[in-house]
């Protein structure tokens, strides 16, 4: 199916659950709620005409410089190995709170990816079977995608410079 | 475990907690894993990561567009040409322009000599784990030959970073065809060499045939990718079903296997050797004369000799240094087929020269929960084994 086929035959379907959608870059894009994508990313699985079977990734982002609201989204990426097209969805998160439900019972892949975004960008995955740290260590504090995470000035905790360096951050505003 | 008042030492649970890893020479990197051992059969296996962070993703987002392509090199560094071309693509996606014919064809060539210079080190590594020493020499005596090709086109051995936005970083030289012409000549007979070593070695396929199988069904569950699902029996490359980069003008087939162990992803991969070699050799009878980067000089840097008749080009090229490439808002991601399976990036850009958000889907970071689903139920002796076929890079699952 094409992109153009596959959001006409979605809308469809899923009526009210989709808030909008578009045709970017000849990708097709979908935008829906954090209420309602557990449903969507369930019917994509399982309807016959779609089956998108594969997981590509998921991943999160953060528009802090960009002036919008909502300040959060994650991006789910599925192929269908069968019918060989491809479809995003995006999911907007509010800065208090940020949650998704989890899709690591459709998809073993998201299993990792879900501890990722939980890692790097504090979003809360509910129902997700083992949500801890995955890169950063399990002490680390923050997380560091998120645009308001200074880049370079780490807390060093084993620096003789330690009160300089912890001084430095705290007077640094957050720039990317 | 405890000291009993006899002074005998006893155990506090049936089964025996064995730690593997991140020093240990089979992970390939600093994996580590913590096995939950009933006897000689592994009961669970719970991976942990990071420990190769270098949080290029973060990085990312402080550089300009033509910056990234070197940290791109670090990440798969096995083949950087493939994780270059990712990167390029989707850039040249947003900025929507295409490049050129010559350009394809050095992109393809450069990352089908990474594909056999990737699996050349993952055949070498992996039957050192089995136990294999003499391939390994062999294997890592062919990857000499392509490194001294990287070297003769790009100036670099490993992180070439020679695909750059709009095209290639320099023109090939006839030398240089010549030399990758011998090559492509000189490989197959070494392959036959590796594959009269292993394929019907009985002690290889004792270690391989049946152990870490994983169904068509799982393989695409799980996420795996590249041979490691091919060997499920998935017909899945992205250079046919989403050819990028002209692939659709090569005629190559795409090995599947059918069990999905250790065995049949080892016969994909050494039949990937020569279909990759196949590609190369249509690339070069084929090789368009042209130019080798895209005639925008708002992408790619203006030739050396305008710069000091042309007043333009000396402005472009100044801009181009100083400033980079801005790109349109907007955000995309081009997966493309690297030697361990779909690699791409999802990049978001705010319009600027620096990208905000980029994030890496590693095809290794993807299969690792995967592999550890393989190792439940098999001999500890297997573990070293399903590591090896999975083919994983820390480098690509850290960031």
């Amino acid at each position: 199916m094409t992109s153009e086929e596959i959001i006409k035959k979605v809308k469809m379907d899923q009526g009210e659950a989709i808030e909008s959608s578009e045709v970017n870059l000849c990708d097709s894009v979908l935008f829906v709620s954090k209420e309602a994508v557990r449903g969507v990313l369930e019917y994509l699985k399982e309807d016959p005409d779609l089956d998108f079977d594969y997981l590509s990734h998921i991943t999160g982002a953060d528009y802090l410089n960009e002036d919008r609201e909502p300040r959060f989204e994650v991006v789910y990426e599925l192929h269908s190995i069968d019918k060989n097209h491809s479809i995003r969805i995006r999911v907007g998160l509010d800065e208090e709170g940020p949650t998704v439900p989890t899709v690591s019972d459709l998809w073993k892949g998201a299993l990792y990816p879900e501890r990722e975004l939980f890692d790097m960008f504090g979003f809360n995955v509910e129902g997700h079977p083992n949500l801890i740290r995955l890169i950063m260590p399990e002490e680390w504090e923050g997380n560091p995608l998120r645009k308001d995470y200074p880049l370079t000035l780490e807390d060093v905790t084993f620096s003789h410079n330690r009160e300089f360096k912890q001084d430095l951050v705290k007077s640094k505003p957050p720039t990317r | 475990m405890t000291v009993t008042d006899q002074g005998l030492l006893e155990r506090e649970k049936d089964s025996m907690t064995l730690n593997m890893g991140p020093q240990h020479p089979s992970t390939h990197g600093v994996f580590r894993v913590v096995l939950e051992m009933d006897g000689e059969l592994v009961g669970s296996a719970e991976p942990h990561i990071g420990f190769l962070h270098t949080g290029i993703e973060k990085t990312s987002e402080a550089k300009r567009y033509v910056h990234v392509i070197p940290m791109t090199d670090r990440l798969d560094y096995l083949s950087p040409p493939g994780n270059n071309l990712a990167f390029c693509l989707t850039v040249e996606k947003l900025l929507q322009t295409d490049v050129p014919e010559r350009a394809n064809y050095l992109r393809v060539i450069m990352c089908e000599l990474a594909r056999m210079a990737s699996h050349l080190v993952w055949l070498a590594t992996h039957a050192l784990d089995i136990g294999a020493m003499t391939v390994f020499l062999y294997c890592w005596r062919e990857r000499e030959m392509i490194l001294d090709l990287n070297e003769e086109i790009s100036g670099v051995r490993m992180m070439t970073s020679y695909i750059r936005i709009g095209g290639v970083a320099q023109d090939s030289t006839p030398g240089w065809v010549q030399s990758l012409r011998k090559f492509i000549e000189y490989f197959p007979a070494k392959i036959d060499e590796y594959e009269r070593l292993l394929t019907n070695n009985p002690i290889w396929l004792d270690r391989t045939q049946n152990v870490g199988v994983m169904s068509r069904k799982e393989a695409i569950n799980w996420s795996m990718s590249g041979p490691v699902l091919r060997a499920s029996g998935v017909n899945w490359d992205l250079r046919k079903q989403r050819p990028y980069s002209g692939y659709e003008d090569f005629n190559f087939e795409v090995p599947t296997g059918k069990n999905g162990d250790i065995y049949d992803r080892y016969l994909v991969r050494v039949a990937e050797l020569r279909q990759s070699r196949e590609i190369v050799k249509q690339a070069l009878k084929k090789l368009p004369v042209g130019p080798y980067k895209v005639d925008d000089n708002k992408i790619s840097l203006p030739n050396r000799k305008s710069l000091k008749s042309s007043m333009e080009a000396l402005i472009h090229h100044f801009k181009l240094v100083s400033e980079g490439v801005s790109v349109p808002k907007g955000e995309t991601y081009v997966p493309v087929e690297g030697p361990r399976g779909e690699v791409g990036f999802y990049i978001i850009s705010d319009g600027s020269n620096v990208p905000s958000r980029v994030k890496l889907r590693a095809p290794s970071f993807m299969a690792i929960p995967g592999m550890c689903k393989m190792m439940e139920g098999c001999f500890i002796a297997d573990v070293v084994g399903i590591i090896g076929s999975i083919d994983i890079v820390m480098g690509e699952v850290d960031r």
